[in-house]
């Protein structure tokens, strides 16, 4: 399918549609046979397979929170509830005049969007357990709501569910209903999972530093995500509502959580095609495993238990076979610096670090006591140091995790504010890290793209329906990754999973992914580390073509070869104080230096 | 009506606490919060129920046997749920595991014992009205606990190697202590805590199955409130919200107690994630 | 020199390990005889500390063997190690800031009958008074330099044949410098064998027999303290000559 012959567009594109038509095989042969599936003219099966698609319109949603963006929303039951309990008040003319049922969805819908933040928010702030008590907090409390708030709700009585206006109020037609509801969400949630906004999410479940460090800012996303399940999850309640004709909360036990969360996990995380399976598996189970019913609760604990120690991956990993061929051994990684030119394009505008008597101190350690440094556009700076001299502190400072107590960061002329790492890559300031932070699951490739997040123009909405704009970013962004990986030779491995790489390859993926930014400024933590002698010998090739491109590079690292042979200046931290600065030549005889760096 | 808010307050506050206490005690030696420590709270009342009513044992051998069986469960989450996740760099992954064994241990209670609160056993026959014995056994039991490891963590070799695996567990290995072992004995230990809640608590709250998933709830908000790893935090949260709890129910009606109780976690929890008494977290990069 | 002893006291051959994927070390061979101090040399992130957890079974091995005093220790977990008489103090000064100076050393004892555990604690404080005045202070309160001792101190209640410190001079005075590495002649002239991991090259060459270095996760020197060009070489072996002019090539 590729070969290095064809242009990188092409090889490109036939890739892509290599990929795509495997991956939509399954949905098709789904959706034709639920589409058959009124053929059988069993309404049991009717019930059966609506309550699936219903299930599945949570689960789309919610895949987007668990299994993309990793957040462990347990209780989503909640919002289920939420949205039934609102479209039977709003049509069964209560609390108003009657609405119709359309009306009362999207009321549902905007009311799931609001709870969805409110239940999405502590998120922002917890940890993965602390989540997941306060969502099954809120599903108890919902629940309890709806018990006690009996005017409204009418109580452990219930409620009559909405009925459907024709031709939805027939078995079949409200499964056809719910079944295009379906296939929209599976269409507008794949949408955004493969779009940036998708890759986002991933890289904050996976790798939250790096996904910082390129700009992806994760409130602003995690709200997005939240109100888009939370609006399918409280639409799905609706129509849940209008299936069960008679809703009392009883309807909402804490089982239902349980199903749509496993789902995910029995699916995989990260996505679509798993889950779905996984939604349709666990709706159908007790239903054909009667005698089971009674213990369905207990089969999907054992699930989720097998699932957690045994496989991990889910459905999705068993069906991955292209990740299964073996990796050809004895990689070589070949870098073509020659192929920058082509990725940045038109000359940089170079600026200038400037890091200015900068000092900071936890607590009565001085990291930092006054460091001056500047990185000059098309320079090589080495940055060099005994352990805990302060290079790491260094290296937080300038990528924005702190704000000096004195002193300051200029780039060109702007200053840089600190604790905002996520606004760095907007200054073009790119970075790799000591131990590299990616996405394992995800193929090099979208490794790489996720280095142009911030090149990425399209809205979430744009992206939910691939618009015009979305398509042109996804095109443009994955011809660049190629480009970025011909650049540090890795484009043979662009379709793996970036876990199945070696830790060399991986070294040169994320500068692969910084180099996505055409930044002014690389900052690379420790590239060298791990490496063979001779990827090392590329390695400092590949830096200084990078350099000639007009960014300024600072690095950092402890082979003191690499740095005398590709520094145009080196700087000398110890004990956060700068040693010596000069040229290599200079450093190399610096008689301090030699006794600091060997230890004095 | 005080008197009653007080001493039902403290009751069931004093059982949040020893919940509290399980979740803390089995988090020191692990780092791994677990479902599983409410469910230990459940297995209390219900075994104690079992042991005495049904099988009509007397208090000195039901109460050890509660303990022991309590304990036995803790060392099987340890086993199941904890030791083969804890390798893993994925740290999420002992949430859904301790949650998986959690709805395991609370299904079978449903279908092997029953799906209604089933009568607890008066245990000393002892007090009347706001001094009776349901309200101060929970306390009793709360102040046995936290004296006892109070007594453990300060004066016993063992207490101190716990202490030491807690704060640093690298440290601690490479001294030679047996952390894997230490971390068997505390699971036990929170297992035992556990099921002295729900026993202790048992005429309160009856044997219930469903008691499992709302200490689960109630348990672990005296941890959000008084900090992750400190006891004495879990001991005020646990004693603050079982009163805040009992007031609510008094004033505002049983139903909406529960929207305040929670409502005050989230507000506690976004406020002061590290829990009123905490530290605050480390670095990142 | 031969790079095997028949009565070493440690035996190293063919050591890797690292971290998950991250390969630090790449088959390194040492050995020390008994009551012989070597000290460990290295550029930042050559692997030192490394290769001490995976002797001392903090790390896991990927490859290789470690055989200690006649017997087998491969893959055997710390505890294991102590209890033959391989100690490893690791770096850092990691003391239980929460506890006593008296009951930290009571850790290091553990497991060892009571009395004994006494007995020894008093012997591991015979060599460090100043903390011995402390013993009812907590660990926390200490200053940097007595918790480097504490930890030196824990590692002798274990009576080791073998003592691993890791860099027991990072962030102490000079004078307390001198002191902690006091200490290793008198662990020399008692029959301890010690293997130092130091930045402060004179002082631990001072203190050494004999002196290994790593660079880039191999042993790229062996050498005796006493050999005369031994400054020039250990530049060398950290610098890279050899790499260097490969680079120009």
């Amino acid at each position: 399918m590729r070969s290095e012959t064809l242009p990188a567009q092409a090889g490109a594109r036939a890739t892509r549609g290599h990929a795509s038509w495997h991956a939509l095989l399954p949905f098709a042969v789904l959706l034709i046979l639920s589409l058959l599936l009124p053929l059988t003219g069993n309404d049991y099966w009717a019930l059966i397979a609506t309550r699936a698609a219903i299930y599945w319109i949570l689960v789309a949603g919610l895949n987007l929170i668990v299994g993309y963006a990793g957040q462990l929303a347990i209780g989503y039951v909640a919002l289920l509830t939420l949205g039934a309990y609102t479209t039977a008040v709003l049509t069964g003319g209560k609390l108003m005049a009657p609405m119709p049922v359309w009306g009362a969805l999207a009321a549902a819908g905007a009311v799931g969007a609001l709870f969805g933040v409110i239940v999405g928010l502590p998120a922002l702030r917890l940890r993965t357990f602390y989540f997941a008590m306060t969502t099954l907090g809120f599903a108890t409390i919902v629940t309890q709501i709806a018990l006690a708030w009996q005017s409204v709700t009418g109580g452990g009585v219930g409620l009559p569910g909405p009925d459907m206006p024709a031709p939805f109020n027939s078995a079949w037609g409200f499964y056809y209903l719910c079944l295009g509801f379906a296939v929209f969400c599976t269409l507008i949630t794949a949408n955004v999972a493969r779009s940036r906004y998708g890759r986002a999410l991933i890289a904050l479940r996976d790798a939250e530093v790096a996904a910082e460090a390129v700009g992806i800012s994760k409130p602003g996303l995690l709200v997005k995500v939240f109100m888009l399940a939370g609006t399918l999850a409280a639409i799905a309640g609706g129509l849940f509502a209008s299936l069960q004709t008679y809703i009392t909360p009883d309807a909402f036990t804490f089982d239902l959580s349980l199903l749509f969360f496993i789902s995910i996990l029995i699916g995989g995380r990260g996505s679509i095609l798993g889950p779905l399976l996984g939604t349709i598996l666990l709706t159908i189970l007790p239903e054909i495993a009667a005698p089971l019913a009674a213990w369905a609760t207990f089969l999907y604990a054992v699930l989720l238990l097998a699932i957690v120690l045994l496989m991990p991956g889910g459905i999705a990993a068993l069906l991955d076979w292209r990740n299964r061929k073996p990796l050809e051994s004895g990689r070589a990684i070949t870098p073509r610096p020659a192929a920058l030119a082509e990725l940045y394009g038109q000359t940089l505008q170079a600026r200038a670090l400037k890091v200015q008597g900068a000092a900071l101190a936890f607590g009565g350690l001085r990291a930092l006591d006054g460091v001056d440094l500047e990185v000059a556009p098309g320079q090589v700076h080495g940055l060099i140091g005994p352990n805990g001299s302060g290079k790491t502190t260094m290296l937080n400072v300038i990528s924005g995790y702190y704000q000096p107590q004195a002193g300051g960061v200029l780039l060109g002329d702007s200053p840089l504010p600190g604790n905002a790492p996520t606004k760095r890559a907007l200054h073009g300031i790119a970075r790799t890290f000591q131990t590299p932070r990616l996405v394992g699951e995800a193929s090099v490739l979208q490794n790489v793209m996720m280095g142009g997040t911030v090149a990425g123009r399209a809205s979430f909405i744009e992206a939910m329906f691939c618009l015009p704009r979305q398509l042109r970013d996804e095109r443009e962004m994955a011809q660049r990754a190629r480009v970025a990986l011909r650049v540090v030779g890795l484009e043979e491995l662009a379709d793996v999973r970036a876990d199945r790489l070696q830790h060399s390859e991986l070294r040169f993926m994320e500068i692969a992914r910084a180099l996505m930014l055409k930044p002014c400024l690389l900052l690379l933590d420790e590239p060298a580390a791990g490496l063979s002698t001779e990827e090392i010998l590329r390695l400092g090739a590949l830096i200084k073509a990078v350099s000639a491109q007009g960014t300024g590079v600072l690095l950092v690292e402890h082979h003191a070869d690499l740095i005398f042979d590709i520094c145009d200046h080196v700087t000398v931290l110890n004990l956060g104080r700068v040693l010596a600065h000069g040229t290599p030549a200079e450093i190399r005889v610096h008689q301090e230096v030699v006794s600091a760096y060997l230890g004095a | 009506m005080f008197a009653s808010i007080l001493a039902s307050g403290l009751a069931v506050g004093a059982v949040y606490a020893l919940i509290g206490i399980t979740y803390n005690t089995m988090f020191a030696t692990s780092r791994v919060m677990s479902f599983t420590a409410g469910q230990l709270g459940m297995l209390g009342g219900v075994f104690g129920s079992l042991f005495m009513l049904r099988w009509g044992m007397p208090l000195i051998v039901a109460l050890p046997l509660v303990l022991i069986a309590c304990a036995a469960v803790g060392v099987v989450t340890e086993f199941v749920a904890v030791r083969p996740v804890l390798k893993s760099l994925d740290q999420h992954l002992y949430v859904l595991s301790t949650l998986a064994l959690a709805l395991m241990i609370q299904q079978v209670a449903a279908i092997k014992w029953s799906t209604e609160p089933q009568p607890f056993p008066r245990l000393f026959g002892l007090g009347s009205g706001a001094f009776d014995e349901k309200f101060w056994l929970p306390v009793l039991a709360l102040a046995v606990t936290v004296g006892g490891l109070e007594y453990l963590y300060r004066k016993t070799l063992v207490g101190h190697a716990f202490l030491a695996v807690a704060e640093d567990n690298f440290a601690a290995r490479a001294l030679g202590l047996p952390e894997r072992g230490l971390r068997v004995a505390s699971y036990a230990l929170a297992g035992a805590i556990g099921g002295l809640a729900g026993f202790s608590g048992g005429e309160l709250l009856l044997a219930f199955f469903a008691n499992g998933a709302l200490l689960n709830f109630y348990g672990f908000v005296p941890i959000a409130l008084g900090g992750l790893g400190n006891n004495r935090g879990a001991l005020i949260g646990g004693l603050a919200l079982g009163l805040f709890q009992q007031a609510a129910n008094f004033i505002v009606g049983g139903i909406f107690s529960s929207v305040a109780v929670f409502a005050l976690f989230i507000i506690v929890l976004l406020a002061a994630p590290q829990g009123l008494f905490g530290h605050a977290g480390a670095r990142r990069v | 020199m031969p790079t095997s002893v028949p009565e070493a006291l440690l035996e190293l051959r063919g050591i890797a390990s690292g971290y998950g994927k991250i390969a630090v070390l790449h088959g390194v061979d040492l050995h020390i005889a008994a009551g012989e101090v070597v000290t460990l040399l290295g550029p930042n992130g050559a692997g030192k500390s490394t290769l001490l957890r995976a002797i001392s079974g903090l790390l896991p091995l990927s490859a290789g063997t470690v055989r200690f005093n006649g017997r087998d220790l491969t893959g055997a977990s710390p505890r294991q190690a102590v209890q033959a008489g391989l100690v490893h103090v690791i770096e850092g000064h990691r003391v239980f800031t929460q506890m006593s100076v008296e009951d930290n050393l009571q850790l290091a004892g553990y497991g060892l009958p009571r009395h004994e555990r006494a007995q020894r604690i008093e012997e591991a404080l015979t060599y460090f008074p100043e903390i011995a005045a402390k013993r009812h202070d907590r660990g926390g309160s200490l200053s940097g330099g007595q918790q480097q001792m504490l930890v030196v101190a824990q590692g002798l209640v274990q009576r080791p044949r073998l003592l691993m410190l890791d860099e027991p001079s990072a962030g102490l005075s000079p004078v307390l410098v001198d002191r902690v590495l006091g200490v290793v002649a008198k662990l020399k002239a008692n029959g301890t064998a010690v293997l130092l991991v130091e930045q402060l090259i004179e002082k631990a060459l001072a203190a050494a027999d004999r002196v290994y270095a790593l660079a880039q996760g191999r042993v790229v020197l062996e050498a005796q303290t006493s050999e005369a060009n031994l400054p020039r070489r250990l530049e060398e072996a950290y610098f890279g000559h050899g790499a260097a002019s490969a680079l120009h090539a």
